[in-house]
C-alpha cells in the first residue's frame, strides 16, 4: 500500500498538506509525530475512514477510494480504533464476529460456527491477550483494557491483509503489551502487514520495522528503525528550527498564589501538586488523555476528586459542583464547544449572559440593561457578528469559542481553565484568543492551560507540568520551554 | 444481579404471577380454561403489537404509528371483505389485503427512519395521523361487518382441542425465537446498541432499520386481524390506544428505550400484565371513573420498580 501527496483540510484548517506513507508486505510500520501533526488524519485517511481532497492512495498499485468504512473492510484493510467499535449491548463472541457471521442451510446465523470462530481467536492467537475474558459477558461489563483485546480480536477476525492500530496500546497494561506483540509478530509471520501508532518510545523500538514522522501535516522522514536512535526520531519530530508562532511576552512571576492543590487525586489522574500564581499561564502538557482534561474538570468541581485539597486565595475551598467552582471565581473553558460549551441554536446574547444569569438573584430579565452590559465584551472580543440575536451557530468555530470566553468575562471570573480550548478553530481566532488571555493575565487573572497543541502550550504558559498516565512527571520553565523537552518529557515511559 | 441481567423478564414474571394470583382471588373462575382462552383472546392483539414495537425499539427506533396502522388495516379488511360480497374468497382477499396494507405502512416507515434518517418520535406520528386520516377516508364511521364464520373461527378451536388464539401466540412466539437466531437480529441489537460503532463495523444500518419497521408494521395487521375475531366490525379509530399502550408493555417487559438489550418473551407479558391490571380493576368492582387513573398508576409503579431494581 502507499499513499502519496495526501492532503486533508477540516474547514479552514489544514490537517494535512503533504502527507506519503508506503507499508510493505508483513512489515510493522510505525507512524509517529508529536500532538496535532496530522498523523491520525494521515491514519484515517489510509484506512478509509476519511476521503482526501488531494493526493492518492494505492493498494496493491491499483489508485483507490474507499466507500466508507465497508468499502475499506472489503480492499482488505481493517482498523482497530480506540475501542469505538464495540456495541456494549452485545456479548464478547457476538462483537468479535459481527458483520461476518456465517449462515446455516436455513438462512439463520450458524450458532456454532460463530462461537468457534471467536473462541479459535479467544484460545488461540489472542489467548494472553484475552486472559480473563469470559466470551458471554457483555461487552459494557469489561474494563478498558479488556475491550481494547476485544477490539483487536474483532479485527483479526476478519482476515484482512492490512490492519491498523491507532494507540491500541495505549490502555494496555504491560503484560497486556507483550501478549499484544506476540500477536503483532504472528501477524507478521503470516505476511501481513501492520500499521502501528504509537507514543511510546519503546515500543517503537520493540515492535517496528520502518517509522515515518509526521510533523506539522507533512511527512518528514522515513527510517528503518534498526538503524535509527530515538534522539533521532524526536529531532524529526519537533524539528530543527523550533517554531514557537504565538511567543507571549512574559513577565516576572508574582508572588501572590491564587489557587493552590495538593495531593489532588480524582478517577484518572494522582497527586497533581501546583501552586498558580496571579497573572500567570500554567501549561497542562504531554500525550491526549493523560488525566489533563479530568484535573481541570475535578478543579472546576465538575467531576469529584477522590483526594488531596485545593485552596483558593489561601482559603481550603469545596469544590463539589460546577456551581461551586463558580461562586469561587473559576471559569472552565472546553474545546468541545458542541458538547460542553455552545447552546448551538440560541442567541448570542443569551450564550454570552447565561454564566451570569444563573449567579446573580435575577428575576426579570431586562434586555437592554444585559446589552448594555455585554457590549464592552463583546469590543474587547473583537468579534464579528451579525447581531445579537443571531443563533451562536452562525458563527465560526473561532468566533464561538470567543463568545465563550467572554460569557466568563461578564462574570469577572479570576481563574480560567482551559481545556484544549483552540481545538478546531482558525490562526487568526487563536492570535485573537491568545492575545486576550495575555491581556487577562496583565489584568490579574490567572490561566491553567491544558493544549493538545504542543507549539500553543509552549507560546502561551510560563510553566508547564507534563502528565503522564495520570501523574505530573516533570514541570518545565523558562529554557527548557521548548518542543525537544517536552517530548522528552511526555515519552519517558 | 449477573442473574437477574441474564433473564430480564425474571422482573415480569414476578409482576404476571402476583397479578394472576390477585386475579384468581377476586375472580375464582379465572383458572378455568375456557376463561384463560378468553383471556388470552383479549390480550393477544397488544401481545402481537408489542412484539412488533419490541423490534422497531431494540433497533434504537420507537413507533408511534402502529396503533394508527391497526385501524387503517381494521377498515380495509372490512371493506374488502364486505365489497367482494359473497365470494367464497372474500376473507382470503380481506386478509391478504389487511396483511399488505400493515407492510406497505411499515416499509414507508422503515424509509423515511432508514434512508432518509428522520427523527423517529416526530416522523412515526406524522404517520400515525396520515394512517389514521386513510383510515377515516376509508370508513368514516364504525360500521360494517365481517361473516360471522370469521368471529367463530378467532373463537374456535384447531382438531377440536387447540383453541385459535393460542394457537396465533405460540406461532408468534415461534417466529420471534426463529427471528432471534437471524443475521439481522444481531445487526438489530447492534444497531440500537451503538449506531456509530454498527456503521463503522460495516453493518448495513438503513436495511436494518427498515426490516424492523416492516415487520412492526406486519406484526400490527395480525394484530388488527385478531382485534376483528373479536369485534368482527369496522371501525376507523378503534386502533389509536394501542401505540402507547404497546410502549408499556414494552418497557415492563425490560426492554431498553434506548435501544439494544431486551426480549420479545418480556414484551409479550408485559402485555399480558396491561391485561390483567385491566382484569383486576375490573373484577376488584372500582368504580368506572378511577379506572384509567388507577391503571396508569399501577404501570408507573411497576415501571419505576422495574428501573429501581436494575439500577442497582
Amino acid at each position: 500500500m502507499q499513499a502519496v501527496g495526501v492532503a486533508k483540510r477540516f474547514g479552514g484548517v489544514v490537517a494535512l498538506s503533504h502527507g506519503d506513507f508506503d507499508l510493505a508486505r508483513g512489515e510493522v510500520h510505525v507512524l509517529m509525530g508529536s500532538n496535532g501533526c496530522g498523523k491520525s488524519t494521515l491514519c484515517k485517511i489510509v484506512a478509509g475512514a476519511l476521503a482526501a481532497d488531494a493526493g492518492e492512495v494505492r493498494v496493491g498499485g491499483r489508485v483507490t477510494s474507499f466507500a466508507g468504512p465497508a468499502g475499506a473492510r472489503a480492499a482488505g484493510i481493517a482498523t482497530v480504533y480506540q475501542e469505538t467499535s464495540l456495541i456494549p449491548t452485545l456479548s464478547v463472541v457476538d462483537n468479535i464476529v459481527l458483520g461476518g457471521e456465517r449462515l446455516s442451510r436455513f438462512g439463520l446465523i450458524d450458532q456454532k460456527s460463530r462461537r468457534a470462530r471467536a473462541m479459535a481467536l479467544l484460545n488461540g492467537v489472542g489467548r494472553e491477550l484475552a486472559a480473563g475474558i469470559a466470551p458471554d459477558a457483555l461487552v459494557s461489563e469489561l474494563g478498558v483494557d479488556q475491550r481494547q483485546a476485544v477490539e483487536i480480536l474483532k479485527v483479526l477476525s476478519q482476515d484482512s491483509r492490512i490492519l491498523v492500530f491507532d494507540e491500541s496500546t495505549s490502555s494496555l497494561d504491560r503484560a497486556q503489551v507483550a501478549a499484544f506483540f506476540g500477536l503483532v509478530r504472528a501477524l507478521k509471520a503470516e505476511g501481513r502487514s501492520i500499521v502501528f501508532i504509537s507514543h511510546r518510545m519503546d515500543e517503537v523500538f520493540a515492535i517496528g520495522d520502518r517509522v515515518t514522522v509526521v510533523r506539522n501535516g507533512v511527512t518528514v522522514a522515513r527510517r528503518t528503525i534498526a538503524e535509527t536512535t530515538r534522539d533521532e526520531i524526536i529531532e524529526d519530530m519537533v524539528g530543527t528550527g523550533a517554531t514557537t508562532i504565538f511567543a507571549r511576552t512574559r513577565r516576572p512571576r508574582e508572588a501572590a498564589v491564587v489557587m493552590a492543590a495538593h495531593n489532588l487525586t480524582g478517577a484518572r489522574f494522582r497527586d497533581a501538586s501546583f501552586a498558580l500564581h496571579r497573572g500567570e499561564i500554567l501549561g497542562l502538557g504531554g500525550l491526549h488523555g493523560q488525566g489533563q482534561s479530568d484535573l481541570l474538570l475535578a478543579l472546576f468541581g465538575a467531576v469529584p476528586a477522590t483526594g488531596g485539597t485545593v485552596e483558593i486565595g489561601a482559603k481550603p475551598a469545596n469544590l463539589n459542583s460546577p456551581r461551586a467552582g463558580m461562586a469561587a471565581g473559576l471559569a472552565y473553558i472546553s474545546g468541545d464547544r458542541g458538547r460542553a460549551g455552545a447552546f448551538a441554536v440560541r442567541p448570542i446574547m443569551e450564550n454570552l449572559a447565561i454564566a451570569t444569569l444563573s449567579r446573580g438573584h435575577i428575576w426579570w430579565l431586562r434586555p437592554a440593561a444585559l446589552r448594555a452590559r455585554l457590549t464592552p465584551v463583546l469590543a474587547r472580543l473583537r468579534l464579528k457578528f451579525p447581531g445579537f440575536a443571531a443563533p451562536i451557530s452562525a458563527l465560526s468555530g473561532g468566533n464561538q469559542q470567543k463568545v465563550i470566553v467572554g460569557r466568563w468575562l461578564v462574570t469577572d471570573a479570576k481563574i480560567l481553565l482551559l481545556d484544549d480550548p483552540t481545538k478546531g478553530i482558525d490562526i487568526q481566532a487563536k492570535r485573537d484568543l491568545y492575545a486576550l488571555l495575555e491581556e487577562l493575565c496583565a489584568d490579574g487573572a490567572a490561566v491553567i492551560l491544558y493544549s493538545s497543541e504542543d507549539v500553543e502550550l509552549l507560546g502561551n504558559a510560563d510553566r508547564v507540568l507534563v502528565f503522564n498516565s495520570g501523574r505530573v512527571v516533570a514541570e518545565l520553565a523558562g529554557e527548557q520551554l521548548t518542543e525537544r523537552h517536552l517530548n522528552a518529557a511526555a515519552l519517558a515511559a | 444481579m449477573i442473574a437477574l441481567r441474564r433473564v430480564p423478564w425474571a422482573l415480569p414474571a414476578a409482576l404476571f404471577l402476583i397479578l394472576a394470583a390477585i386475579n384468581a382471588i377476586l375472580q375464582p373462575s379465572f383458572v378455568k380454561p375456557a376463561v384463560v382462552v378468553s383471556n388470552l383472546g383479549t390480550f393477544l392483539p397488544l401481545a402481537i403489537i408489542s412484539v412488533g414495537q419490541t423490534y422497531v425499539i431494540l433497533g434504537g427506533g420507537i413507533d408511534l404509528s402502529l396503533g394508527a396502522i391497526v385501524s387503517l388495516v381494521n377498515v380495509v379488511v372490512v371493506g374488502v371483505v364486505e365489497g367482494m360480497g359473497a365470494s367464497s374468497w372474500a376473507l382470503t382477499a380481506g386478509i391478504a389485503a389487511g396483511l399488505g396494507t400493515g407492510l406497505a405502512c411499515g416499509t414507508l416507515n422503515g424509509v423515511l427512519l432508514g434512508v432518509l434518517r428522520l427523527q423517529p418520535i416526530v416522523t412515526t406520528f406524522a404517520t400515525s395521523i396520515v394512517f389514521g386520516g386513510l383510515a377515516i377516508w376509508v370508513r368514516p364511521e364504525a360500521g360494517g361487518s365481517l361473516p360471522d364464520a370469521y368471529f367463530e373461527g378467532y373463537s374456535g378451536t384447531v382438531l377440536g382441542v387447540f383453541p385459535v388464539p393460542v394457537l396465533i401466540l405460540l406461532a408468534v412466539l415461534g417466529s420471534a425465537a426463529l427471528l432471534s437466531r437471524t443475521r439481522f437480529y444481531t445487526y438489530l441489537l447492534a444497531t440500537g446498541g451503538g449506531l456509530q460503532a454498527a456503521f463503522q463495523t460495516g453493518l448495513p444500518v438503513p436495511r436494518v432499520k427498515i426490516a424492523s419497521h416492516v415487520l412492526a408494521g406486519l406484526f400490527a395487521a395480525v394484530a388488527a386481524l385478531c382485534v376483528l375475531g373479536e369485534t368482527a366490525a369496522g371501525d376507523p379509530l378503534m386502533g389509536q390506544a394501542f401505540t402507547l399502550t404497546s410502549v408499556s408493555a414494552v418497557v415492563l417487559g425490560c426492554t431498553s428505550l434506548s435501544g439494544g438489550a431486551g426480549t420479545v418473551v418480556g414484551s409479550v407479558l408485559g402485555a399480558i400484565i396491561i391485561g390483567l391490571i385491566n382484569n383486576v380493576i375490573f373484577f376488584a368492582k372500582l368504580p368506572f371513573v378511577y379506572q384509567s387513573m388507577v391503571q396508569g398508576l399501577i404501570i408507573l409503579a411497576a415501571l419505576a420498580g422495574g428501573v429501581l431494581v436494575t439500577r442497582r
